[in-house]
């Protein structure tokens, strides 16, 4: 289960190295953006999967919305003068840690559950 | 519970056929989505790596400090040298009391004078702006000092100095940043121009309606005063004299060229009333004619 994004990111990676795009310095605010989206959604996955209730248009669809309405924060903040990035950076984070910590715990109950 | 039991059973059990090999093995639909998911996160993590480097390669912040402590050197270095050359300028003058050698000494700078003349002392706006207000109109530019500059010489003026700075023949003006270079010198507000001359006249050449400082200086409220003085004291230029890639002709050398060049351009534009003009007239124009 855990080789599935360490492949997919290896992949990424190796497919990057030959590319020779490279992000404009105006936009890495929202590739950093894009970044935590995704993790957010990968462990988001990883867990639904766990618990057995991953559905692919869910994922698809809570990525997109997700990384859509960064995105405009982002611009928004960017229109306004103000770091409203940062509230998104701040929310994926906190996505990001709360799933992995329900991660974790359902592997855990899963491995301590079957001795 | 029990969904979730049969889940894990049936994984494990698809895990176990693709470990040995088993080629009956089913790719679902979170493998697809969390593998995609994972490619995109490597491959934006790789671009956005490449744009952090290429940040950190361009601006190198590091070195702003000793490139700094360098510029102090190097200023430090070039006053103490043009301390050098005007006391060696001094002891050279001793040298040579001839009358012809004393005025090229004059015009070409190197000798500090004085005489009755203007000081037109030029400022930056000292009113608060408007909101509207473009602050670049208000302010001091090189080309102001450079306009008026050329006003006084147009007027008359035999030797001109910009806060302290002689300005000669090969004396350019320039901007650098916000601050404005007499040729390498770095000068700040308020900018004293000091002009030796009739002061009268040039006085009057700067304070004609429609000059350049009614219509150009005046509507932006430039803090400007001009004094008539009847001491002015102007130091000699401090910069180097020497020629590097010009060398002197005699004049039967410096006539041939210039004939050999009127031929060529005669040869080229091949119309001898056009070029006899010594300008080159706008097409449909003819020399001489009209008006």
């Amino acid at each position: 289960m855990i080789i599935i994004p360490l492949l997919g990111a290896a992949c990424g990676v190796i497919l990057a190295l030959h590319l020779p795009y490279q992000i404009p310095i105006t936009y890495a605010k929202y590739s950093a953006l894009a970044i935590l989206a995704t993790l957010d959604a990968i462990f988001g996955g990883l867990r639904a999967q766990v618990e057995g209730e991953f559905i692919i248009s869910k994922f698809v669809g809570s990525f997109f919305v997700n990384a859509g309405l960064a995105a405009l924060l982002a611009y928004i903040g960017d229109l306004l003068g103000v770091d409203i990035y940062l509230g998104a950076v701040v929310a994926f984070s906190i996505r990001i840690f709360r799933n992995l910590s329900l991660l974790r715990e359902l592997i855990f109950n899963k491995f301590h559950y079957r001795r | 519970m029990q969904k979730y039991n049969e889940n894990t059973k049936k994984r494990f059990v698809l895990l176990q056929s693709a470990m040995k090999g088993g080629s009956r093995v089913r790719i679902r639909s979170w493998q697809v989505g969390v593998g995609l998911a994972s490619m995109f996160l490597g491959m934006l993590l790789v671009f956005q790596l490449r744009t952090e480097t290429s940040i950190k390669q361009n601006l190198p912040t590091k070195n702003v400090n000793s490139l700094a402590a360098l510029i102090n050197k190097l200023e430090a270095d070039r006053v103490r040298l043009e301390e050098e050359v005007t006391r060696l300028r001094r002891y050279l003058r001793g040298y040579d009391s001839d009358e012809e050698v004393q005025s090229l000494r004059m015009a070409s700078g190197i000798y500090p004078l004085k005489g009755e003349g203007i000081q037109v002392t030029l400022a930056d706006t000292s009113r608060e702006l408007f909101p509207y207000e473009d602050p670049n109109l208000y302010i001091v530019h090189y080309d102001h000092l450079e306009l008026l500059v050329n006003e006084l010489w147009a007027a008359g003026a035999e030797a001109i100095s910009i806060n302290g700075e002689r300005v000669v023949t090969q004396t350019g003006l320039s901007c650098a940043g916000t601050t404005i270079l007499v040729d390498t010198k770095r000068i700040a507000p308020p900018y004293i121009i000091k002009a030796i001359g009739d002061k009268s006249t040039l006085k009057a050449a700067l304070t004609m309606p429609g000059g350049y400082i009614q219509t150009q200086i005046l509507p932006y409220e430039l803090g400007l005063t001009i004094e008539e003085k009847f001491q002015l004291y102007i130091p000699p230029y401090s910069g180097s004299l020497v020629f590097e890639y010009a060398s002197v002709v005699s004049e039967e050398e410096l006539e041939a060229a210039l004939l050999e060049e009127e031929k060529v351009r005669l040869e080229a534009t091949g119309d001898s009333r056009f070029s006899t003009e010594g300008s080159r007239l706008p097409f449909g124009m003819k020399g001489g004619e009209g008006k």
